[in-house]
């Protein structure tokens, strides 16, 4: 769709992957809180 | 008000607005005027954005927010990361390519002009109600904790701005936000130290998320489900389903069809620093709401060591001081601070059992309160959320500071209100009058009257939000809600025109018609508790009900199954 340099990294997909592997991290990490603190 | 605190205020104000000025004073044409010239650069366009979505209410309610609710208000953003990166793939380089000054420009040149007028109107009807509410809910808070005037207050809020947005358009807008962050996130970050500074001794950041915790504050991940065999609560508002289904819907709407964000990515000099000002922006949302809400856990732990007011917000005390409840209130005051000085002289362990006892009988003499000031007789404002934060500042923050806290939140509700400001005069100009007008308009007419509509458009929000103080503290909630009725829609336009390629101006139009109006209806349907669906929801159904309907009606359109390409020329 789009021609131009994608930014920081080479691809899209890894985009797609730094966001879904950030998600992940924040649920991991909240859920632990959530837990511990409770 | 001290006079330190005085001084800090003026002095930041006075301040922005003549950066503002300083900033703005190239602006000379239409294209300075509504972009910048593309000149930003991708920081710059990281902090408008962040500075444009994060208004007054967001300071004032989200420390509330985990006051009272707990932190699950942070899964609201979960969709947000990945919002951008589809921002960045789907909308942004098309804009960029068509060199539009709006959003719905494009969508003239993939469908028609009705389609284009009728998503720039939604958006104008529904950012310009929405703003003047953005201006009337801080005035009120501030209004009824500092004993200032309403309309004073108010002016101040929405108007002041003004001065420098009309002057120098989204330049100024984009470098004052700049300032504005800054100063924005060092009084936050003060704040919180002096949370810290004020516990006793030996409390640090582990014990206070404990007492948060055990208090139920510490809920930063709920699923919905409430464990007693019900299933998923779908009028449940923040849990990680609607977080990030809901929410990616919200801001995937909020980021690539909202004027008042797009206008924003568009002032970058490049695509490559368009995408990276959101991307950036995407990541650092989450932890940054995260902290926020975390200072409204360390502000309810700081209670746990400091007498906690009975009620947060005092004008509404003092107004059932003048109605049949006043000696009731006095009683029921002086037993709150009994049991506040037997919680305070407490020793620190094996007292469980006992301060369970008290906190349940303060949390019934609140509730008691919150009853009669819900009384048609005395018709009060039972709740107190948004003054949470406001309240602890000017009680126990040092002279100086609170009129440093107070400018902050001065200065993100005119950050946000200018980009609003300068987005809804670009719609009107480029959308409207520029589009209808029969005879050409010179570069320094449409500059003239980009100028003027600014102006209207501010004096439109400042008065309507003198209108809207009867509705209390469910304008904060009006806000939020009045978004998702429109921004679904006009997302669902904007996704058929990327993805739906056979589908043709004519189907779209009258499928965002319909669709708006069956939103509309829905949530009528969830606040009279007929269909619960929490208000996130909304997005969804208005972006994939467009999307479906319009390929339905697709076939039964005249000229049939395909629709024209999309085409180049736009004015």
């Amino acid at each position: 769709m789009d021609k131009e340099k994608v930014p920081l990294f080479g691809k899209w997909s890894y985009w797609y992957i730094l966001v879904i592997g950030f998600l992940v991290v924040c649920i991991v990490v909240f859920n632990y809180l959530t837990k511990h603190f409770s | 008000m001290s006079r330190p605190d005085w001084i800090v205020l003026a002095l930041t104000l006075v301040g922005i607005i003549v950066y503002g000025l300083y900033k703005g004073r190239a602006t000379k044409d239409l294209d300075g005027y509504i972009l910048s010239n593309r000149t930003i650069p991708w920081y710059m366009v990281l902090l408008g954005i962040m500075g444009t979505q994060a208004s007054a209410v967001t300071f004032l309610s989200a420390p509330g927010q985990a006051y009272t609710d707990g932190m699950r208000f942070v899964q609201y953003y979960f969709g947000l990361p990945l919002a951008m990166v589809v921002v960045c793939i789907a909308f942004v380089p098309v804009f960029h390519r068509l060199k539009v000054y709006t959003a719905y420009e494009y969508l003239e040149s993939r469908f028609d002009l009705k389609t284009r007028s009728l998503t720039s109107f939604l958006f104008l009807v529904s950012r310009g109600l929405s703003t003047g509410i953005s201006i009337a809910a801080p005035s009120i808070i501030l209004s009824s904790l500092l004993g200032w005037n309403l309309v004073w207050t108010t002016v101040l809020m929405g108007g002041l701005l003004i001065i420098y947005t009309v002057s120098g358009g989204a330049r100024a807008v984009a470098y004052t936000q700049q300032l504005q962050m800054i100063i924005i996130f060092s009084g936050l970050l003060i704040a919180a130290y002096v949370v810290v500074h004020k516990l006793p001794s030996g409390v640090g950041l582990s014990q206070i998320l404990h007492i948060g915790g055990k208090a139920g504050k510490m809920n930063i991940i709920t699923t919905g489900i409430d464990g007693k065999g019900h299933g998923f609560d779908w009028n449940d508002r923040y849990n990680l389903l609607s977080g990030i289904i809901g929410g990616f819907f919200l801001q995937l709407s909020y980021f690539g069809a909202d004027q008042s964000q797009v206008g924003r990515y568009l002032t970058a000099r490049s695509l490559a620093e368009s995408r990276l000002g959101l991307l950036l922006n995407g990541l650092v949302k989450v932890p940054m709401q995260f902290c926020i809400l975390l200072l409204g856990v360390m502000v309810f732990s700081f209670y746990h060591f400091n007498r906690e007011p009975v009620f947060f917000n005092r004008s509404q005390l003092e107004l059932l001081a003048h109605t049949k409840y006043k000696d009731s209130l006095d009683l029921l005051s002086r037993k709150y601070a009994a049991l506040e000085d037997q919680r305070l002289a407490m020793p620190a362990a094996g007292t469980d059992a006992r301060l369970g006892e008290i906190d349940r009988e303060k949390a019934g003499i609140k509730a008691t309160i919150r009853r009669w000031l819900d009384d048609k007789a005395v018709g009060g404002d039972s709740n107190d959320t948004n003054y949470i934060f406001l309240r602890f500042v000017t009680d126990h923050l040092p002279a100086g500071l609170v009129g440093l806290l107070i400018a902050v939140i001065f200065l993100a509700a005119w950050g946000s209100i200018a980009a609003t400001l300068n987005s809804l005069a670009s719609c009107t100009i480029v959308d409207f009058h520029r589009r209808f007008s029969r005879r050409g308009l010179s570069h320094e007419r449409e500059y003239r009257f980009s100028q003027l509509y600014t102006l209207i458009w501010g004096i439109f929000c400042v008065a309507s939000a003198q209108l809207v103080y009867h509705l209390g503290n469910s304008l904060i909630e009006a806000v939020n809600v009045l978004g998702s009725l429109f921004y679904g829609v006009i997302l669902g336009v904007f996704l058929v025109a990327f993805y739906r390629k056979r589908v043709g101006g004519h189907a779209v139009f009258i499928s965002a018609i319909l669709i708006e109006a069956g939103v509309i209806v829905l949530e009528m349907l969830s606040r009279k508790g007929i269909v619960p669906l929490g208000f996130l929801w909304l997005n969804v159904v208005g972006a994939v009900g467009v999307v479906l309907l319009s390929e339905l009606l697709q076939p039964l359109m005249p000229g049939g199954k395909s629709s024209r390409a999309e085409r180049p020329a736009v004015r």
